[in-house]
This record gives structure tokens, C-alpha cells and sequence, in this order.
């Protein structure tokens, strides 16, 4: 006997059943997704950080401007720790070709330089550009391209740097860290460390700044800075990326996008997994009947379907993850080729958790419960089995596993918002289900089908109402999280479009003396360039908070950068128009007291409206109240201050000097070297390589996100699939049985078309109202983002799922329709 | 001898309601066909009732699905109510079940989502009925499961199921009966009760029946009887029957 409960149970026998397929369609597309996506996105991660840290050259900097070398002890510390080091001067000085001098800014590296990115290279002017990963050798200088005209040489003529004559061996076009330093002073050279001492410019007092770069593990990072913190003077300045860069924002939001991708396909395979599996097991009874009319115990029954589906649930996992990795592979490549760099597939194994969490989890808080009741019925109970379940104890079941489903995605995620606003989204779904499924029995109870195809269609949504409602809600379900992600990545991508439009400003003017002012405009003006807001800049420090030092005010721990160097200081009448007041109130016209400060800044500091701050500007000190306080989009590359004071205010008086920004094409670089001629002691910081390398980033971001979107939709359509196939053999019965009954081919189209069509309307609508629910939460936690409707995406896609559902249906009553109706005599199933 | 249309017959005992002429039916099995039915021909006459018997795997289903056009043989022709419902296209078969045949089968075929009711009433919302309801539930009175009118196939007994299938054989009014083995998976005394039902309903409503059945007391009850054997048929003497189930 028990030979034969073995080969009843046997898992060829198993893998003839198409349940079983199923099951392990889902698990295997639900493996394979999570995995991957969450593969891709610590790819991601660790390749955008590194693009990012491309920004500083190094993982963290530390900058010295008091004209003091960072001692070498310091560096020593950070390699024992395991951290490479790297080190730049950077100073300003006028260099010599012939009769030509020009004012450059210098960059001397040593060999070590880039820890990150890479300088981007030209050997001559027509010469293609390449990236190296270090800089010129000692007796080299590389120039900026526009030097060459300015000082009338070219590549392999030699110029003066001080006292020392340097040949010119290339083109400078970009540097990993082509810094956004408002005292930098253009046009660049690069020279090697070593020749700087020979130059002699560089004097005991001059004014240069020491930089030392350092890279490596965080922890690592992180140990050597609590180790340098109290030895670090008030001239020096220790950054990492994240501090106020331009892309962090961008980034950050790239990041939650991937997260929320990684949720939804955790919730996308749970559901995948779940009607597949809840449907074996439900078809399982029959088995288990057998079973115990067999004679075996419900203890073993349990043990042996706790058995399966642990192999069903390995094979499933084993299969996901083969389907995984060469995707992932691909995805890397598509990445390495977007980024025009090699990218070195990094296999994140604590990232393949979640995936295979989620396949068991679901498989089995799904499919064992069904199992589990089944055996402690008696078999005589067993064998006269009502059709479908007490209705109380199936939603116990689904409550559960929904639990467990959600806490999947808080561990994935580990963002309760993020959880919430799905669940809120879920939740909404299920009462907007709850109420159509009460009026879908009230409106049709009373209609009886009558030859036309939509009497039928109507007739089969009623009859099938507990099947309709279930399948409803897994569709609608599965393109609520489609669409969410739809939405979200649209609102994502026209933020960062609105974020850096094509003519964004690229080029800054420092330094313009104020008599400057007009002859500036009037220049631009001349070219047609529009010309950004001018403002006035003047430098100070902020030195006092209500009267206290700040040092001591502000706990040594939270490490806020704007304490550690001169600040940008500025009048303003009216507010910039990407800033928002978030405390207190902007100037009014003719105000002069008070001054407005960044939002971030003020936080950092415990600075409220009412405070008063205390500025130290050269020899001068001033005292102002917080009038107000105000975010600033760091990210728009635009000027932008942390302390605003109104016009006339307290910086009246103070030695000031402008700044504005402007846009200027690639191909009209060369007016920069007339302005230069013409306004020589004005710098031009070029920005334009920035600006292109942040679109850069954004445009790899966007495709990767297309990428996960495709990968998303994908799973969506098999879990549709899925659930559309666990009714496929009631259908074809009926559909087998309806034609022997002599309803027509045609009919028979056209009526399950038009059920399908329903159908899929109605999880439509009910899937995109639930998006929008979830969305609004989201954008209201996650991406800060303002909620609009989005009546463009939300129209097409209940139309989309109808036409889909439609074809669905037309193509599960494909084999009804080629068969003879022979096939009910024959008892086929 | 009776190719004139139905209506312009005298007596209507002596229409043939359905001819099959040198039917052969042949399977594909890859590399070689197998013979099923070889040559067969016979006539079965309006509100007849013919058995159909054989060994298990002689070809019965296979006959019956032929005469009832749900399949369409290699060769040969079948006439049923005077069309060659062998030569009409998948469509008109359809259209012609559904107007003037009905189907008993041995596993009842009911759809376990709907009720007795409701599954009593699909064809007649195929064949566009105007009180589909009203004739069901009359329908299931006749057959004893007034009561039982909310119930899904699975809350009913296998006998109580094949009186539902009967119902619904019976709803459209149709001219011909096929059933197979319509009490093949019964016990003795239920089939009894519905080998009764069958033939009374087919009195009451001078359908023609159709059957196969492996049931001797109930093919003894059909006036023919038809023997397969080989892929071939062959009309059992009736008195040489009845004396033998005397
Ligand atoms: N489509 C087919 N392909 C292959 N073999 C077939 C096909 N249809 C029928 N047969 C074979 O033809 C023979 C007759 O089948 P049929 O179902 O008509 O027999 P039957 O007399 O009804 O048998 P039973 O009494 O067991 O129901 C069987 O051997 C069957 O296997
Ligand atoms: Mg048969």
C-alpha cells in the first residue's frame, strides 16, 4: 500500500499535473525577478556611489585652506587602516609661453590620483578624447583647451609655471573632480605634485589649498574619521559625497525607485505564487481523500505535503535564480555600455534573500493551510468534500499570508511608509471589490442569458461571481503595483527633466567687481546669452548662535560642513523661484533687518525663526535675527546660499563682489576666451562637464529603471496568466460542453471575450484607483513630490487590461475550439 | 425511399429520423490509422428507441458521436431529420444540436459552478428561449429535484446529478436523445430509476433515443437494438432478443 500512496505522490506524477507547472512557473518568475531586480539594484547602487565619488576623485576628502600641508602622519593613519590615499595642490598662478602670460588654476597631483573616475584625456586638439587613470608624469603639464589660443602654443611646446618650465604633453578636458568650488579660477592646468615646490610659487602663506583624497571600505572610512575628527582644525574641511551634491538628490530618489521596484515584485511573485499554489493545493484534495480512504494518518499526509512543496519550493528557487543570473549578467552589460565604461558584475548574495524568502513564504502560506484543513477532516467527510471552503477559515488564511507577504517587503524595504502606503493601497482595492461584487450580484441577479453574446457575457460574470470576484482582485491587484511603478517613474523622470532642462545654466561668472556689473551685461547681452540673476556674494563665517560660539552650540558630532569654511553670503529682494519658505516669513519690500536660511543648514545647526546668528566678515561682525527659513534645490546647479540677507541689511557696506550664471553652447566656447581677454581678473567656472556628466547618470538611471519597469510589467503578465490557467480547465469544460449544446463558435468567441473584457475593465479601474491611493501616500512619504492625477496613463490602462484579458480569454478556449465536441463523450477532463 | 422532406410525409412513425450510409470512421495514430467503424449502415425512425451495444472499445462512442454530429466520419454520410449533417459546416451542427438534440453522459457533465437550475437552463438560453427560468425549474420537477432547484452538482447524489443531466436533455425540446451510458456510473436500483425516467420522458415527448448502454435490462427496454463488433453493426433479432432475456 504504501508503494502505491508513493506513486500516487510520486513527483513525476506531480510534474504531469499542470498545477504543478504552474507552481513552479511562479515560483521561478517570482524567484527570478526579486532576485534580479535586487541583484541590479546593489549593482546599481555601488556603480552610481562610485560615479558619484567620481565627483570628489575618492571616497572623502580633506581639504586644508590655511596654506598648511596636511601632515603626512594623517595619511600613514589612513593606510594602516587599509585606505588609499591620494594628494592634490591646487593654487593659482600666472604662466608664461613666449610674450603670452595668462591667470590659470592649477591642479598638481600625485601618482595615486584618481582614487575614483578617471581624467578625461586629449593628446591633440583633434585627437579623440580618452580616460586615463592618472595624471601627467613629472616635467608634464596638461592644459585646458582653450590655453592653447590664449597663450599661443601647442602640444609639445613648453611653458613657465613659476621657475619652472613644464612641457605641454596634452589636453585637459575633464577631471573626476572637476570640482564645483566657487574660488576655483579658470582655465585649468594639471601638473604632477612633485614639480610643484621647483615652481616656487608656492610660499609659506600663499594662498593653496592641501587636499588629500581617501578611498576604501566604509567602516574603514568611517573609523579614521572619528580617529582624524579632533585633530582637524578650523581650516579644514572634511567632505564626503553626499555632502550637498548636485546628485545626491537625483540619486537618493533613483534608489527609493529601486526599492519600491524590489517591493512590488515581491508583492507581484507573492501573488503569483499564491494563486498558483492555493490552486494546487485546492486540486490536491481529491489526492488526499484518496489518501486517507488509503489509510494514512493525517500526520503523514501533512509530512508528505510539507515534503513537496519544500521540492516543488527548492526546484522553483534553483530554477529562479538560473533564470536570474544570466539576466542580471545582461543588465550589467546593457549598464556598462550605457555608462561607455566597463562595469564589473558584482554578485550581491545577500540580495538573493528576499527573493527566496518571498518564494517560500508565499508557497507556503498559501498552499499549506488549504492542505492542513483538509487533513484533520475524516475521510468519509473527506470524500463527500462540499465545493470550496468554510468561507471564514479562507479569509483567516489570506489575512495570514498577507501579513507575512507585507513583512517581506518591511524586511526588503525596511520603510514602513513604504509598506503602508501599499497595504493602504490594498485595502482600498478590496473595499472598492467588496462593493462591486455587491452590486455585480444585485444588478444581474435577475438576468438570464439569451443567445446574444453580452446576455451570455453578463450571465457567465454572475455565475462565476466567486471566481469572477477572486480573479478581479488578483488582476486588479497585479496592475495596481504595475501602475504604480508606471507612475512613479513618470513622476520621477519629469522631475529630473524640470530638474536639469537642457539650458541649464553652465557657466559661472565669480568674481565681478561691482563696477563690472554693467559692461559684463552688457557683453552677454551683445551675444545673445541669457543672462541668470545677478547676485552679490560676500564671504563670511558664521560665528555666533544667540550670542554662543558655535563650536560649542553645535554638538561636535553632527558634522556640519558650512561650520568648517567661509560661507556665501548674499542680499536678496525677491525669493529664487526654486526655493520655499518653510518657517517664517521672506522680506518685505523695504525690510532690513533678518536673514533667511537654508532649511538643511538650520536644522543641523538647531536654528529656529527668532534665533539670532552671528557672522564674522573679515574684521567685521554683524548679528542678525532668523527671519525665515527656506529649502534650496542644491540639485538645480544653480547659485545657490545658505544665508540670504534682505537688500540694504546688514551686508550693506561689506566688500562684495557678483556672481551670476549663464548658458552657453559647446560650440560657442570660444567667446569665453574674449571674456576672458576682456575681463581678466573675472573667473569663468565651466560647469558645462558637470551638467552633462549628472544628465549622464540620470539617463543610465532612467534606462535602468525602464529596464526593471519591463522586467515588472513581464511578471505581471504571467502572474494574469497564471490566474487565468487556474480556471482554464473549468472553462474548456464548459466551453466543450456549451458547444455540444450547440452553441456556435462565434457565440461562444464573443461571449467569453466579452466577460473577459469586463473583467479586466473592472480590475483596471479598481487596480488604478488603488495605484493612486498607493501613489499619494508615496509621494507624499517617499519622493516629496506633489500628487496630480495622472489622467494620461490612468485612462489607457483599464482599456489595455480589458483588450488583453479579451485576447486571454480567446486564447484559453483556443483548444475548445479546434477539438471536436467529441471530447465530452470520450470524459476528458 | 424516404428523401422527401419530413412535412410532406403521411405518417410520421414512418420517417427515418436519422440514416447513417457506408459510415467509416478511421484514426490517425502516426505511423499507422486504426479502423474504428467499417461500413455502417442503418436507419432509425422517428420516436424510436435503439440501443447500442458492444464489448468496451467495439466503437459505440465513437457511433454515437457520429450520428450526433459531433464529430464527422472519414467516409460516409449521416442524415439527421433529413439533413446531411455530415456535410454542414462545425456552425449549422451547432446550430442544428442545439434546436433538436439532446445529451445524456455517462459522467453527466454538469458544470459544477452552477446550480441544478442554472445548468438546466443553458441550452435554453442558447437556443434563446423566452422563459428559460420557468421551463428549467419545470423541467426539475418532472424529474423530482423541485427542491433541489440551489444546489450545485457536488451538494447532489450521482443519481440526482444524472436527473438533473436528463433535464437538461430534455429542455429543448429536442427530436432526438442521445445518451452514453447514461447509467454506467450508477448503482443497479438508481439506474432503474432512471433507465424509468429516460424511457417515460422519451414517451411523453415522442423523442427519438439514442443509446449506448452497457445496462442489458434497459437496452432490453429499446424497441432495436444494434450490436457493434469489429467496426461493424448488426441489428440484433428482436424476438431472438427478447427470448433471451425472457
Ligand atoms: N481519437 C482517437 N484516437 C485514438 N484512438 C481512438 C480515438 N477515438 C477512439 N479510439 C479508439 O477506438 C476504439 C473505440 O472507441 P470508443 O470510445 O468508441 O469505444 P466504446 O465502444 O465506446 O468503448 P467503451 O464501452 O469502453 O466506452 C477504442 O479502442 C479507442 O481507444
Ligand atoms: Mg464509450
Amino acid at each position: 500500500m504504501m508503494s502505491a500512496t508513493r506513486k500516487l505522490t510520486s513527483v513525476r506524477r506531480d510534474w504531469r499535473e499542470r498545477d504543478v507547472r504552474v507552481v513552479l512557473a511562479a515560483l521561478i518568475v517570482a524567484v527570478a525577478t526579486v532576485a534580479t531586480i535586487a541583484l541590479f539594484a546593489s549593482q546599481l547602487q555601488s556603480t552610481l556611489v562610485t560615479s558619484a565619488s567620481a565627483f570628489l576623485a575618492g571616497d572623502r576628502q580633506l581639504e586644508s585652506e590655511n596654506g598648511e600641508p596636511i601632515p603626512a602622519q594623517w595619511r600613514e593613519e589612513a593606510r594602516s587602516r587599509g585606505l588609499e590615499t591620494a594628494q592634490m595642490v591646487e593654487f593659482s598662478t600666472m604662466v608664461l609661453a613666449g610674450d603670452e602670460f595668462q591667470l590659470v588654476s592649477v591642479k598638481a597631483v600625485n601618482k595615486q590620483y584618481p582614487l575614483r573616475g578617471e581624467i578625461e584625456f586629449q593628446k591633440e586638439p583633434d585627437a579623440s578624447r580618452q580616460m586615463v587613470s592618472r595624471g601627467p608624469e613629472q616635467g608634464e603639464v596638461w592644459l585646458n583647451p582653450r590655453l592653447l589660443k590664449l597663450l599661443n602654443v601647442s602640444v609639445g611646446d613648453s611653458i613657465e609655471v613659476g621657475e619652472k618650465n613644464l612641457s605641454v604633453t596634452g589636453l585637459l578636458i575633464r577631471t573626476p573632480d572637476g570640482g564645483f568650488n566657487m574660488s576655483a579660477l579658470s582655465p585649468r592646468i594639471m601638473m604632477h605634485a612633485a614639480d610643484v615646490a621647483a615652481t616656487q610659487v608656492v610660499q609659506e602663506g600663499s594662498r593653496v589649498e592641501y587636499v588629500n583624497l581617501f578611498a576604501g571600505e566604509e567602516p574603514a572610512l568611517e573609523s579614521f574619521y572619528r580617529w582624524l575628527q579632533p585633530r582637524l582644525g578650523p581650516s579644514h574641511e572634511w567632505e564626503s559625497i553626499r555632502d550637498g551634491q548636485a546628485l545626491s538628490d537625483s540619486l537618493e530618489r533613483a534608489e527609493r525607485f529601486l526599492l519600491l521596484g524590489g517591493s512590488l515584485a515581491v508583492l507581484l511573485a507573492a501573488v503569483a505564487v499564491a494563486v498558483a499554489s492555493r490552486q494546487y493545493a485546492l486540486n490536491q484534495r481529491d489526492t488526499v481523500a484518496l489518501l486517507k480512504t488509503l489509510g494514512l494518518g493525517s500526520r503523514s499526509i501533512g509530512r508528505l505535503y510539507l515534503g513537496r512543496l519544500s521540492l516543488w519550493g527548492l526546484a522553483g528557487m534553483v530554477g529562479g535564480l538560473l533564470v536570474s543570473l544570466p539576466l542580471f549578467w545582461l543588465l550589467t552589460q546593457l549598464m556598462a555600455q550605457a555608462l561607455d565604461q566597463p562595469v564589473e558584475p558584482r554578485l550581491d548574495v545577500m540580495a538573493l534573500t528576499p527573493a527566496l524568502l518571498t518564494a517560500l513564504v508565499s508557497l507556503f502560506a498559501f498552499a499549506y493551510p488549504p492542505i492542513r484543513r483538509l487533513r484533520d477532516v475524516p475521510a468519509m467527510r473527506v470524500l463527500r468534500s462540499q465545493p470550496g471552503e468554510a468561507g471564514e477559515k479562507a479569509w483567516l488564511d489570506v489575512v495570514i499570508a498577507a501579513v507575512a507577504v507585507f513583512g517581506l517587503v518591511w524586511l526588503y524595504a525596511r520603510e514602513i511608509s513604504l509598506v503602508l502606503s501599499l497595504l493602504g493601497g490594498m485595502i482600498a482595492l478590496i473595499a472598492v471589490l467588496v462593493l462591486l461584487g455587491w452590486c455585480l450580484v444585485s444588478s444581474l441577479k435577475h438576468m438570464s442569458g439569451g443567445g446574444s453574446a453580452w446576455r451570455l457575457a453578463l450571465v457567465g460574470l454572475y455565475r462565476h461571481r466567486r471566481a469572477s470576484l477572486s480573479q478581479i482582485a488578483v488582476f486588479a491587484m497585479t496592475l495596481m503595483l504595475a501602475t504604480t511603478l508606471i507612475l512613479v517613474r513618470s513622476s520621477l523622470l519629469a522631475d529630473w527633466q524640470a530638474q536639469l532642462p537642457e539650458d541649464t545654466p553652465n557657466h559661472f561668472l565669480i568674481n565681478i567687481a561691482p563696477d563690472a556689473v554693467p559692461e559684463v551685461e552688457g557683453f552677454l547681452k551683445a551675444r545673445d546669452l541669457p543672462l541668470d540673476t545677478l547676485y552679490p556674494m560676500v564671504r563670511g563665517r558664521l560665528t555666533q548662535i544667540n550670542g554662543e560660539p558655535v563650536r560649542e552650540v553645535v554638538s561636535k558630532e553632527s558634522d556640519v560642513g558650512a561650520l568648517n569654511r567661509e560661507l556665501n553670503l548674499t542680499w536678496m529682494s525677491d525669493l529664487p523661484e526654486d526655493n520655499r519658505i518653510v518657517a517664517g516669513e521672506w522680506f518685505d519690500p523695504g525690510q532690513t533687518e533678518g536673514v533667511s536660511v537654508e532649511s538643511e543648514l538650520a536644522e543641523k545647526l538647531g536654528v529656529d525663526v527668532g534665533d539670532s546668528l552671528g557672522f564674522t566678515i573679515g574684521s567685521d561682525t554683524i548679528s542678525e535675527p532668523v527671519t525665515s527659513i527656506r529649502t534650496v534645490q542644491w540639485s538645480s546647479l544653480k547659485p545657490n546660499f545658505y544665508m540670504a540677507f534682505p537688500p540694504g541689511g546688514a551686508l550693506d557696506g561689506m566688500p562684495a563682489t557678483w556672481i551670476t550664471s549663464f548658458y552657453l553652447e559647446s560650440d560657442e566656447k570660444s567667446d569665453l576666451n574674449e571674456f576672458a581677454r576682456q575681463f581678466p581678473t573675472i573667473s569663468v567656472l565651466e560647469i558645462d562637464h558637470i551638467i552633462e556628466r549628472i544628465q549622464d547618470i540620470v539617463r543610465q538611471v532612467t534606462q535602468a529603471i525602464e529596464a526593471i519597469l519591463a522586467l515588472i510589467l513581464a511578471a505581471a503578465v504571467v502572474v494574469m496568466a497564471a490566474v487565468v490557467s487556474a480556471t482554464l480547465q473549468d472553462r474548456q469544460r464548459e466551453g466543450a460542453l456549451l458547444r455540444t449544446l450547440g452553441g456556435r463558435q462565434s457565440l461562444l468567441v464573443r461571449s467569453t471575450m466579452l466577460e473577459f473584457a469586463l473583467l479586466g475593465l473592472f480590475a483596471g479601474i479598481l487596480g488604478v484607483v488603488a495605484a493612486e491611493v498607493a501613489v499619494w501616500a508615496l509621494q507624499y512619504r517617499m519622493f516629496e513630490g506633489e500628487f496630480r492625477w495622472h489622467w494620461q496613463i490612468v485612462v489607457p490602462i483599464p482599456l489595455i487590461s480589458a483588450v488583453v484579458l479579451a485576447f486571454l480569454g480567446r486564447w484559453q478556449l483556443r483548444p475548445v475550439l479546434s477539438v471536436s465536441p467529441m471530447l465530452l463523450l470520450r470524459r476528458l477532463e | 425511399m424516404n428523401q422527401a422532406s419530413p412535412e410532406s410525409q403521411f405518417s410520421p412513425q414512418s420517417i427515418v429520423m436519422l440514416r447513417a450510409s457506408n459510415l467509416s470512421h478511421r484514426v490517425d495514430l502516426g505511423n499507422d490509422t486504426l479502423t474504428i467503424l467499417q461500413g455502417v449502415n442503418l436507419e432509425i425512425k422517428r420516436s424510436e428507441s435503439v440501443a447500442i451495444v458492444g464489448r468496451s472499445g467495439s466503437g459505440k462512442t465513437t457511433l454515437l458521436g457520429l450520428l450526433a454530429g459531433l464529430d464527422v466520419p472519414t467516409e460516409g454520410v449521416v442524415e439527421l431529420d433529413g439533413a446531411r449533417i455530415s456535410e454542414l459546416s462545425e456552425d449549422d451542427r451547432a446550430r442544428m444540436r442545439a434546436q433538436r438534440v439532446g445529451f445524456i453522459f455517462q459522467s453527466f457533465q454538469l458544470l459544477p459552478a452552477l446550480t441544478a437550475l442554472e445548468n438546466v437552463m443553458l441550452p435554453l438560453e442558447l437556443g434563446d428561449h423566452k422563459a428559460p427560468g420557468a421551463k428549467a425549474r419545470e423541467l426539475l420537477e418532472r424529474v423530482g429535484l423541485g427542491d433541489r432547484l440551489r444546489h450545485t452538482p457536488r451538494q447532489l447524489s450521482g443519481g440526482e446529478q444524472q436527473r438533473v443531466a436528463i433535464a437538461r436533455a430534455f429542455a429543448a425540446d429536442p427530436i432526438v436523445l442521445f445518451a452514453d451510458e447514461p447509467t454506467g456510473n450508477l448503482d443497479n436500483q438508481t439506474g432503474e430509476t432512471i433507465s424509468d425516467l429516460l424511457m417515460a420522458l422519451n414517451r411523453e415527448q415522442g423523442t427519438t433515443l439514442v443509446m449506448v448502454t452497457h445496462d442489458e435490462p434497459l437496452a432490453a427496454r429499446c424497441q432495436r437494438q444494434f450490436n457493434i463488433d469489429a467496426g461493424r453493426v448488426s441489428e440484433a433479432d428482436q424476438a431472438a432478443v427478447e427470448e433471451l432475456t425472457r
